[in-house]
């Protein structure tokens, strides 16, 4: 190992996990809390880890000071460190209602902010729901708990979407390290995964329904524009309705920006959700193409941890352990030059 | 079935001195406040159920199942059953029917989302 690598395996950027890619054996009651951060700990995942706060922690949005503390016996027990808390900005509690007021929004962070405090966390990635101009009124909060804020940027934003501009002014204005940026690579994928597209398949989409969705989830428009143009169309052809279902859940959770825009947002990024769908062979990932993007946060000075982050529990009912391991030594292997 | 589409609990369904106790699972993969869920109907086998006097129990708290629109700071743990109360409904312990539940989600920060869940499956009573 020369000089230059042992300086990027100390200060360069770490690879850790979310729990979230363990969604399934959570759901399944697999593991409770304690198994799931010792089985992580055990296949050598951590120790940086995130976790939905409103997925694994019963007591949230409120988490009381002897669950707190029971979780914090927990991670060290197991040698994790809870780097990142994602917390949620639910407006419309509500449904077809006004939203909530800006007081009771801010206040619903708040609540969360402490909770993240007070079990360790070091930061929370928050949400685009939150009003840009509710900025000003949180990070003071933030700064005085010494918790950081990162807005996940998911798609269908990327750096170049308007409420992703309107945000980096404001955080020029305030300019505070306590508010930055996660992206989230979903929003630059470079086609729809194969192991999706199969999962269409598999409920009986027809192939002619799969080649009108990859024509339509490249070009241009609102993810739900697109979305409606293909079931307008697949219904004129007579496709099932669940068969457009299942394939137009690409439009939802990926879009097709161009991967090296995330250049712009290097600078205020504090944490990066590494989205994957699957692992090839090859040892490179099916639709987000990580050997563009990875160096423009390894070469850009970030230092933070990307988390393995596997959302094919969203059509696959596997539990994401090999594929997080899979997706991990990649991102190792690219943050290391190689 | 993928783990987050099921709505039918583990704990199935089970007679009680006043009627039946339904298990429900949230098909999320978070927890919501149950303001933001709707349970959209019952049927046991093939007959629609009536849910006027329905109730929902969560964690120790009971709400009638018309007023589970108001709860927006209670919220229904993903890992865990909320139990759908049906009065004035009998059925025999032991004897097998079939239970078809509805459940629209409205996720919180995504206005304008609504998703339809339906789950159909032959239960044994407790």
């Amino acid at each position: 190992m020369n000089i230059a690598t042992t300086q990027v395996a100390a200060t360069g950027p770490q690879t850790g996990v979310t729990l979230y890619s363990f969604t399934n054996p959570w759901l399944t009651r697999k593991f409770d809390l304690k198994d799931l951060l010792h089985e992580v700990a055990r296949r050598g995942m951590g120790p940086n880890i995130e976790i939905i706060g409103f997925q694994s922690f019963r007591e949230f949005p409120d988490v009381s000071d002897a669950f707190a503390e029971d979780f914090r016996r927990m991670v060290a027990e197991a040698g994790l460190n809870p780097v990142s808390c994602a917390i949620n900005s639910d407006r419309f509690l509500k449904p077809g209602q006004q939203p909530i007021d800006d007081a009771a929004l801010v206040e619903y962070h708040k609540r969360q902010l402490r909770s993240a405090k007070k079990m360790g966390f070091s930061l929370v990635r928050y949400q685009f729901a939150l009003p840009v101009h509710l900025l000003p009124e949180i990070a003071p909060y933030a700064e005085a708990l010494d918790i950081r804020m990162g807005v996940e940027v998911h798609a269908p934003m990327w750096a170049g979407h308007p409420a992703v501009q309107a945000y980096g002014e404001m955080y020029e204005k305030l300019d505070t390290p306590y508010l930055g940026w996660i992206p989230d690579f979903g929003g630059t994928a470079s086609r729809i995964p194969e192991s999706m597209l199969n999962a269409a398949r598999a409920t009986g989409a027809k192939e002619s329904l799969i080649d009108k969705l990859k024509e339509v989830w490249v070009e241009p428009g609102m993810s739900h524009e697109k979305a409606g143009r293909l079931r307008e169309w697949g219904l004129a052809e007579g496709h099932e309705p669940d068969h457009i279902q299942a394939a137009g859940l690409a439009f939802f959770i990926l879009s097709n920006h161009d991967p090296k825009s995330w250049a712009a947002l290097v600078d205020r990024t504090i944490h990066i959700h590494g989205k994957f769908y699957g692992m090839g062979d090859d040892g490179r990932e099916e639709a987000i193409d990580y050997e563009t993007i990875l160096p423009l946060f390894r070469d850009g000075g970030f230092t933070g941890t990307l988390v393995s982050e596997w959302e094919g529990h969203a059509y696959l009912s596997d539990d994401g352990f090999d594929q997080v391991e899979k997706h991990q030594a990649m991102c190792r292997r690219i943050f290391a030059g190689h | 079935m993928l783990p987050v589409e099921r709505i039918i609990g583990e704990e199935g369904l089970s007679a009680t001195p006043d009627g039946l106790r339904l298990a429900m699972r949230l098909p999320w993969y978070r927890s919501l406040p149950f303001s933001t869920i709707e349970v959209g109907g019952v049927t046991i086998d093939g007959a629609p159920v009536d849910l006027a006097e329905a109730r929902v129990e969560f964690d120790g708290a009971v709400w009638p199942l018309g007023e589970l629109g108001e709860q927006t700071n209670a919220f229904w743990f993903v890992r865990d059953s909320a139990f759908l109360h049906i009065p004035g409904v009998a059925a025999t312990p032991g004897s097998e029917h079939e239970v078809a539940l509805t459940l629209f989600v409205s996720p919180p920060y995504i206005p304008g989302m609504k998703r339809h869940n339906l789950q159909t499956q032959t239960l044994r009573v407790a």
